[in-house]
């Protein structure tokens, strides 16, 4: 498995944090260009978890199986999580609780690397 | 492309709930928090808990008083809010107490909690984030004591 899509994961959800805390600082509320950074961030961390656990089901592990799989159901429910409750503010603090998801799914692939090396950054 | 507020809901308007406003992004941290250390807690004692017992009770602790402050701020009725106040005050002593004593006493810790080091491996938010909470609360009690909205920002 090489790095190329976390890096990219990681990537896009720092970019994703910055213009939500711009959109933040201006006073905005969520708009459609940020749930559609949203939908993109879920799809990138939808393929990755498929790509696992094709891994998986190809007979590798890492020692610590329980907690690399609680990673594998929680990422996925993050960037939708994050949408919803934000999508639900109408005020500045929607593009926040959107940061919030960005900076988690950049920090998370670092977290899956320390969980199993293969997961390269 | 996001919509500019309109003026009507602009800087004006105050947020109608604890949930609400800076609230949300409170009640959406929180809540990551609950199950980030309750279901690490929960993995930890089910699988390994001789290799560091305090470390992962302690994780435990953390989970329940994130899950605490996080449906506290939720609900947001007088009683609640009375109840998050003394969970986040716990929590603020937690991070304090077991941040120096997994500094001075190492040992007691072979795997980290959410409260090692005062939380350096979660960027320092465990400390930061129950003094944003008591603020928020206190807001709150000022407005029910004055009837009335203090200016936020």
């Amino acid at each position: 498995m090489n790095g190329v899509l976390p890096t990219t994961i990681i990537v896009a959800g720092l970019a994703l944090a910055g213009y939500a805390l711009l959109e933040t600082a201006r006073n905005r509320r969520m708009g459609a260009t940020l749930l559609g950074a949203l939908g993109v961030l879920e799809i990138l961390l939808l393929v990755l978890v498929g790509m696992i656990v094709a891994r998986l089901v190809g007979g590798h592990h890492p020692a610590d199986l329980a907690v690399l799989i609680g990673y594998l159901i929680g990422i996925p429910l993050i960037p939708v999580a994050a949408a919803f409750w934000g999508a639900l503010e109408r005020s500045r603090w929607g593009p926040a609780v959107a940061a919030v998801a960005g900076l988690v799914a950049a920090v998370l692939m670092v977290r899956l690397h320390q969980i199993w090396p293969v997961i390269h950054v | 492309m996001s919509e500019p507020m309109a003026p009507s809901e602009s800087s004006a308007s105050q947020p109608t709930s604890t949930r609400t406003g800076p609230g949300r992004l409170l009640v959406a941290i929180y809540g990551l928090f609950a199950l980030a250390a309750s279901s690490r807690a929960a993995v930890q004692i089910a699988t390994k808990f001789h290799h560091a017992p305090v470390a992962y009770v302690l994780s435990a602790f953390a989970g329940v008083v994130y899950i605490i402050a996080t449906v506290t701020l939720t609900a947001g009725s007088r009683t609640a809010r009375r109840i998050c106040v003394v969970s986040c005050s716990v929590e603020f002593v937690g991070v304090l107490a077991v941040g120096t004593w997994s500094v001075l006493d190492p040992a007691s810790f072979p795997d980290a909690t959410v409260w090692s080091d005062y939380g350096i491996g979660y960027g320092f938010v465990p400390l930061v984030l129950p003094v944003f909470g008591l603020l928020w609360l206190r807001y709150w009690a000022r407005r029910d004591r004055t009837g009335s909205s203090a200016p936020l920002t």
